[in-house]
C-alpha cells in the first residue's frame, strides 16, 4: 500500500511520511475502537472529578495520546516515529499522574518515565543502527536494506529491550503494575489496550524491516514470551488489588502475543509459510482481541472501583446483585480473556496453537522441541487464567458482601459507562462466533511481516467454520436443557429462595459475609505450588497460649525482577551518581555551564 | 445431510445411555469388592430420574450463574461428545484442532462451575473450586503434554486420527510411548473426573471433597444436569482412552463396536477395582499425582522423538 | 520379543520415576522389588532363541538376590529399628519429578552421540539405563535417609546392569562388573543394617526409642 501523505519537515532527517500498510491497519482498528470506546467511557467515569479537579488538562493529554497513537501506527520515517514515541510517554506519564496527591500515583508515573527513556535509548541506537547500515531514513528504503547477521542480531536485541520495555517483556515489565492501576479506568484501558501495543507494534516494523533474521531470535522470543505468561498470570494470581491484577494480565497476554510473533519468526527462518502466517497472524489477531477484553475488563473494574471505593478483592463481594449489567459483561471479558470458546479469546490462541502443533511435526528438532514447550506455556496459561478470573469474578461480583459501604448504596454506573462495555463485549462474541473475516485480515497482516501473500489460509478457516457450528449446537443444546428445565419446574409448587444451606452451619440464616472463602485462599493453593519461582511471603502468628488474642495473616507475590533486578540497580546508579557530584549542584547555572560547555564542544568538533 | 443429522442424534443417544451405565459399573464392581451385591446397574438411571422430577431450592445469595452453570456443564459435555469417537468410526465433528476445542470447552465447564461454587458463598464450596482451579492447572499440563505426544505419533492432531480410530497406531513401532500416554491418560480420567485416590465421589466429608462440594448446594433437576453432565465427561475420557489401548480392527462394524463396549466396560472395572483397593491421596499430594501424568507424557514425548 | 524389551525398559524407567514421587519407604522398596523383578527378566528376552546356562543364570540370580532378597533385608532392615518413617527428601518431591524428567531427557540426548560397539536388541536400552543412573544418582544425592540412599545406589547399579546387558556378547568384563557390584551392595546393606541397630541401642532408653515404636 502507498504512502498516504508525505511532506518535508524542518527537522534534519525528519519528514512527514505516513503510510498504512496491513501491520499498521490492524493496529488502527485496535487504536481507533479503544480510544472512541475510552473515550466515551471517560466522559462517564471523570462526572466523579467534576468540580473538585481541572479536567481540562486531563482531556488535552488524552488527546495528544490518542494523535500520537495513530502517528506511531502509521509514521514512515524513523525521526518522525521517535519523536511521537516521546510524545506518547510524556502524555502517558501525564495521564497517569492525574490522581498526584497520591503519592503513589506520583512514584508509578516516574518509574514509567525512568523505564520509557531507558527504553527509549536502545531504541535511537537501534534505529541509528538501522538507518546507518540502510543510508535511509525512510522505513520502505530501510526495509529494502539487505541486513548482515550480526547487525540484524543487534538490531532485533536492541529492540527486545527498547520495545520489550513498553511492551511489558518481563524482567522490563515493572512499571506496568504500578502505572497502570494508578491511573483512571479509562487511561488504564487505553493503556493496557493499546499503548503497550505499540511496542509489539514496533517487534513486528523491525521484523518486517529487516527481512531476514538469524535463527535464534525466533527462539529469544518465543522463550520470552513463555517467561512472560507463566510468570505474568502467576503474579496476576497472587495480586489482591483488581486493577493491578488486571495490569499482570496484560503482561500475561503480551507474552502469548510475542510467542507467537516469535513462533512466526521460527516459521520464518525455517522456511514454513503455513507456521509464519500463522503465527503472525494470531498473535496480531490476539492484539486486537486483548485491546477489546482488556478494555472491557478495567472498564468494568472502574465501575466497580468507582461504585465501592476500593480495589480490594477480599473486600468486595455481590456486586453483581446491585451493578447487574456491568457483572454480565465483566463475565463476558472474563471468559474471553482465559480464551474460552464462543469469544474472542479462544480464535487467536486457537490460531496460535494450530501454528504450534503444525510446527511440532514440520520442524526440525529444537524448532520442535520449543513449539511444545510453547504449546504446554500456553495450556497452563489458560488454565492460570481460568482460575485468576473465576477468582476475580467469584470474589468481587458474587457472594454476599464482604465488608461496607452498604450495599443498597452501591448502584449500577451511568449508560455513558455502560455503552462502551455493551459495544466491547459485544465484538468480543461477534469474533468469537464469526471470526471469518477477521481471521482472514490478520492472517494477511501476519503473511505480510513476513513480505509473502497469505496462502493455505483454508487450513484454519475450515477448522474455524467447525469451531462456529459447535458453538452454535452447543448454544442449542444449553437452550434446551434450559426449555426442558422450565417444563420440569412448572408442574412443580415454586420455591422461595431460601438462605443458603450452608450444611447447616449459622442455623439457617445463611452465610456469614466473613466466613466467605476469600481470593487469597482462592489462590493459595497455586501460590503455594509455585513459590519455588514466586516470591510468595505468608505471615502467620504461631499460636502459643491454649486462648490466643487477636492475630492476623498475610501473604503477598512480590515481583522478582522488581526487588531483585531494578531496584537494587536503581540504588547502585543513585549512590553512583552521587559519588560523581561530589559537591551536589545546588545552581541553576552549573548546569547552564556543563550545557554551554558541551555546546561549545560540539562546536569545536564540527568546525575542526 | 439427513446422514448426519441421524450420526449426529445416534452418537449423542449413545453417549446419553452408556454414561450412567459407566457410573453403574463401577458402582457394582465397587460393592462386589465390599462384599455387598451392590446396586442394580441401571441405579444411576433412577437417581437422574428421581431428582429430575423434584424441586430445585435456590438460596438468595445466588445470581443467575449459580443457575446457567448446569446447563453450560451439561450442555458442554455433550457438545463435547461429537468430537469423541466412539466404537471404530470417526466422531461425528472431528476437525483438525478439535482436541484444542476440547480442552476449552472443559474449561469453559470449569469456569462455570467454580463460579457457580463461589455463588453459594458458601467457605466450603469455595474450598473445592479453589481445589479444582488448582489441580486443573496440573491436569491441563498433563493432558496437553499427552497431545502433544499423541500428535508427534500420529503425524495429525485431530481427536480421532490421534488416539488411532481413522487409522490404528503402531504399537509395533510406538509401542513403548503409547504405553506411557496410556499411562498417564488414565491418571489424568481418575483426576479430571475426580475419583479415587484423588477426590472421593462417595465421600460426605466436606473438607476432603472437590467435586461433589462444589455442587452441595445445587439441587433438582440443577444437580441432575450437573451428575449427568459428570458421567458423560467420565465416559468421554474413557472412550478416548479405550482405542488406544486396543489398537486392532477386524473390519466388521459389529464386531469393532462389541470391542469397543468391552473395552469401556473393562475402563468402567478398571476404575472400579482402583477405587476399591486404593486410599484417597492427602490432599497435598495429588498434585504429585498429577505430576507424574505429567511426567509419563514427558517421558512418552522423548521416546516418540527418539524413535522418530 | 524386541516389543517385550521395550515395554521393560519403559517399565524400569517407570518405577524409577515412581520411586521419586514415594514418600514411604516401603513403598520406595516395594517400587525397587518390582524394577528388579522386571530387570530380571530381560536377559530371558534378550536371547529368547538361544538361552544359555550364563543368560539362565544371570536372570535368577537378579530375581532371586535384588527382587527377594534385598527388598527382604531392608525390610528387615527397618522393621528392626522399628523406622516407618516418610523419607525426607531435600527438595520437594514436585521439583524432584521435574529434574527427574529433564534428567531423563539428558539421558536420551545423551544416548544420541553414544556409539556402541555392536548393535543391541533395543535402541531404548541405552537411554533407559543411563537415565535409570542418573535418578538413582538423584535419589541419593537428595535423600536425608541413609536407607533410601541405599536404595538409589541400588537402583544406579540397575541401572548399570541394564546397560551391561546391552553389551552382554561384545563386553563380557561389565558382567563381572556389575556381579562385582551386587555382592558389594550386599555388604553395604549389611553395613547399614547393623549402624542402624547400633543407633538404636545407642539411644538413651525410653524416650525415642519407645516413641518411634508407638509412630510407626
Amino acid at each position: 500500500m502507498g504512502t498516504l501523505f508525505q511532506s518535508a519537515w524542518q527537522v534534519p532527517f525528519g519528514a512527514f511520511t505516513f503510510r498504512i500498510d496491513l501491520l499498521s491497519a490492524v493496529f488502527l482498528v485496535a487504536i481507533t475502537l479503544l480510544v472512541v470506546c475510552a473515550g466515551i467511557y471517560g466522559a462517564g467515569y471523570m462526572r466523579a472529578y467534576a468540580g473538585k479537579k481541572p479536567l481540562g488538562p486531563h482531556i488535552f493529554f488524552y488527546i495528544v495520546l490518542a494523535l500520537v497513537l495513530v502517528v506511531i501506527a502509521t509514521a514512515s520515517n524513523v525521526v518522525l516515529f521517535l519523536g511521537a514515541w516521546e510524545i506518547m510517554s510524556i502524555a502517558t506519564y501525564l495521564l497517569i499522574v492525574f490522581n498526584d496527591e497520591d503519592p503513589a500515583a506520583r512514584k508509578a508515573g516516574f518509574l514509567y518515565l525512568v523505564m520509557a527513556h531507558g527504553g527509549t535509548f536502545c531504541l535511537f541506537l537501534m534505529f541509528l543502527l538501522m538507518a546507518h547500515t540502510a543510508g535511509s531514513m525512510d522505513f520502505d528504503m530501510i526495509a529494502r536494506a539487505q541486513f548482515p547477521p550480526v547487525i540484524a542480531g543487534t538490531v532485533f536485541l536492541l529492540a527486545m529491550v527498547g520495545f520489550g520495555v513498553k511492551a511489558g517483556f518481563i524482567p522490563g515489565h515493572i512499571w506496568l503494575p504500578h502505572a497502570h492501576p494508578a491511573a483512571p479506568s479509562h487511561v488504564s484501558a487505553l493503556l493496557s489496550g493499546v499503548a503497550i501495543k505499540t511496542g509489539i507494534y514496533g517487534i513486528c516494523r523491525v521484523i518486517w524491516m529487516t527481512g531476514g533474521l538469524p535463527e535464534w531470535c525466533g527462539y529469544v522470543l518465543v522463550l520470552t514470551g513463555v517467561v512472560s505468561g507463566v510468570m505474568g498470570v502467576l503474579y496476576a494470581l497472587g495480586q489482591h488489588e483488581l486493577k493491578k491484577l488486571l495490569a499482570y494480565h496484560s503482561i500475561e497476554n503480551i507474552g502469548i502475543i510475542a510467542l507467537g510473533l516469535g513462533s512466526g519468526l521460527l516459521g520464518r527462518s525455517y522456511h514454513d509459510p503455513l507456521l509464519t502466517m500463522l503465527g503472525f497472524g494470531g498473535a496480531l489477531l490476539h492484539v486486537v482481541n486483548h485491546s477489546i477484553f482488556k478494555g472491557l475488563l478495567f472498564f468494568g473494574a472502574g465501575a466497580v472501583i468507582q461504585k465501592a471505593h476500593t480495589g480490594a478483592l477480599d473486600r468486595l463481594g455481590g456486586m453483581a446483585k446491585n451493578m447487574p449489567v456491568t457483572a454480565a459483561l465483566f463475565l463476558v471479558g472474563a471468559v474471553s480473556i482465559c480464551g474460552l470458546p464462543l469469544f474472542n479469546g479462544f480464535v487467536s490462541e486457537f490460531i496460535i496453537f494450530f501454528g504450534l502443533f503444525h510446527g511440532l511435526g514440520h520442524l526440525p528438532l529444537p524448532g520442535a522441541v520449543v513449539c511444545g514447550l510453547a504449546i504446554l506455556a500456553l495450556a497452563l496459561m489458560g488454565a492460570l487464567a481460568l482460575a485468576c478470573f473465576t477468582k476475580v469474578y467469584g470474589t468481587v461480583f458474587l457472594g454476599e458482601p464482604r465488608s461496607l459501604p452498604a450495599p443498597e448504596r452501591v448502584h449500577e454506573v451511568s449508560v455513558w459507562m455502560i455503552v462502551p462495555m455493551m459495544v466491547l463485549a459485544g465484538l468480543c462474541l461477534v469474533i468469537g462466533v464469526l471470526p471469518q473475516p477477521w481471521v482472514r485480515l490478520t492472517l494477511a497482516a501476519g503473511a505480510y511481516i513476513a513480505r509473502a501473500l497469505p496462502s493455505g489460509v483454508e487450513n484454519v478457516l475450515a477448522p474455524l467454520a467447525m469451531v462456529t457450528g459447535m458453538a452454535a449446537i452447543f448454544l442449542v443444546l444449553a437452550f434446551v436443557l434450559a426449555a426442558l428445565r422450565r417444563l420440569a419446574l412448572s408442574g412443580l409448587r415454586p420455591m422461595a429462595l431460601v438462605p443458603t444451606w450452608n450444611c447447616g452451619f449459622s442455623g439457617g440464616t445463611g452465610v456469614a459475609p466473613r466466613f466467605q472463602y476469600t481470593a487469597s485462599s482462592f489462590a493459595r493453593p497455586v501460590m503455594e505450588f509455585a513459590k519455588g519461582v514466586l516470591l510468595f511471603r505468608r505471615q502467620a502468628p504461631s499460636i502459643a497460649a491454649d486462648f490466643p488474642g487477636k492475630a492476623d495473616l498475610h501473604s503477598s507475590v512480590h515481583d522478582a525482577s522488581e526487588s531483585m533486578l531494578f531496584y537494587p540497580l536503581f540504588r547502585r546508579l543513585t549512590s553512583l551518581s552521587r559519588r560523581i557530584d561530589i559537591n551536589r549542584i545546588r545552581y541553576t547555572q552549573t548546569y547552564l555551564m556543563y550545557i554551554f560547555v558541551f555546546l561549545l564542544v560540539l562546536l569545536v568538533w564540527k568546525l575542526k | 445431510m439427513l446422514m448426519m443429522v441421524f450420526d449426529v442424534c445416534s452418537h449423542g443417544l449413545l453417549v446419553l445411555v452408556l454414561a450412567p451405565l459407566f457410573v453403574g459399573v463401577i458402582a457394582r464392581v465397587k460393592a462386589r469388592f465390599a462384599g455387598r451385591t451392590g446396586p442394580s446397574l441401571l441405579q444411576p438411571f433412577f437417581d437422574l430420574r428421581r431428582l429430575f422430577f423434584k424441586n430445585s431450592v435456590y438460596s438468595r445469595t445466588t445470581t443467575w450463574v449459580f443457575r446457567a452453570a448446569p446447563l453450560v456443564v451439561f450442555a458442554a459435555m455433550l457438545a463435547l461428545s461429537l468430537l469423541v469417537p466412539l466404537g471404530i468410526s470417526r466422531a461425528p465433528a472431528a476437525f483438525t484442532g478439535d482436541i484444542l476445542w476440547l480442552a476449552a470447552m472443559l474449561g469453559l465447564a470449569r469456569f462455570f462451575m467454580i463460579t457457580a461454587a463461589l455463588d453459594t458463598g458458601f467457605s466450603m464450596e469455595g474450598m473445592g473450586a479453589s481445589r479444582e482451579a488448582f489441580f486443573a492447572c496440573l491436569g491441563e499440563l498433563a493432558l496437553f503434554m499427552n497431545f502433544i505426544t499423541l500428535a508427534l505419533l500420529a503425524h495429525g492432531f485431530s481427536l480421532s486420527g490421534m488416539i488411532g480410530v481413522d487409522a490404528p497406531l503402531s504399537w509395533e513401532h510406538a509401542g513403548p510411548a503409547l504405553l506411557l500416554v496410556a499411562a498417564s491418560l488414565f491418571i489424568v480420567l481418575l483426576a479430571e473426573n475426580c475419583r479415587i485416590p484423588v477426590d472421593d465421589p462417595d465421600t460426605h466429608l466436606e473438607l476432603t471433597m472437590i467435586h461433589e462440594v462444589m455442587i452441595l448446594e445445587h439441587s433438582g433437576i440443577d444437580l441432575a444436569y450437573m451428575l449427568y453432565g459428570a458421567a458423560v465427561k467420565l465416559l468421554l475420557f474413557a472412550a478416548i482412552l479405550v482405542p488406544l489401548v486396543i489398537p486392532f480392527r477386524t473390519g466388521y462394524p459389529p464386531v469393532d463396536m462389541g470391542i469397543f463396549l468391552g473395552g469401556v466396560t473393562g475402563m468402567a472395572v478398571l476404575v472400579g477395582v482402583v477405587e476399591s483397593v486404593m486410599a484417597r491421596l492427602r490432599l497435598n499430594r495429588v498434585r504429585n499425582f498429577l505430576l507424574i501424568a505429567f511426567v509419563l507424557a514427558f517421558f512418552a514425548f522423548i521416546v516418540g522423538l527418539w524413535r522418530m | 520379543m524386541t516389543a517385550w524389551i521395550d515395554a521393560s525398559c519403559i517399565l524400569i524407567v517407570f518405577f524409577a520415576l515412581a520411586m521419586l514421587a514415594t514418600h514411604r519407604l516401603i513403598g520406595v522398596i516395594q517400587l525397587f522389588a518390582a524394577q528388579a523383578f522386571v530387570l530380571g527378566f530381560v536377559p530371558f528376552f534378550l536371547h529368547a532363541h538361544d538361552l544359555s546356562g550364563r543368560d539362565i543364570t544371570l536372570a535368577l540370580g537378579t530375581l532371586v538376590l535384588k527382587a527377594g532378597l534385598v527388598p527382604y533385608i531392608l525390610f528387615w532392615a527397618i522393621r528392626r529399628v522399628s523406622m516407618r518413617s516418610e523419607i525426607k527428601p531435600i527438595i520437594g518431591v514436585g521439583a524432584s519429578l521435574i529434574f527427574g524428567a529433564l534428567l531423563i531427557a539428558g539421558a536420551f540426548w545423551v544416548s544420541l552421540s553414544l556409539k556402541l560397539p555392536g548393535k543391541p536388541l533395543s535402541d531404548l536400552i541405552l537411554p533407559c539405563s543411563l537415565a535409570t543412573v542418573l535418578l538413582g544418582f538423584m535419589i541419593m544425592v537428595t535423600r536425608t535417609l541413609a536407607v533410601a540412599q541405599v536404595l538409589g545406589y541400588l537402583m544406579m547399579e540397575n541401572g548399570i546392569f541394564l546397560f551391561g546387558l546391552s553389551l552382554f556378547d561384545a563386553m563380557p568384563v561389565i558382567m563381572e562388573m556389575g556381579i562385582l557390584l551386587d555382592i558389594f551392595v550386599a555388604v553395604f546393606i549389611m553395613a547399614i543394617v547393623v549402624n542402624h541397630i547400633n543407633e538404636a541401642f545407642e539411644r538413651s532408653p525410653g524416650s525415642n526409642r519407645g516413641k518411634m515404636g508407638e509412630s510407626g
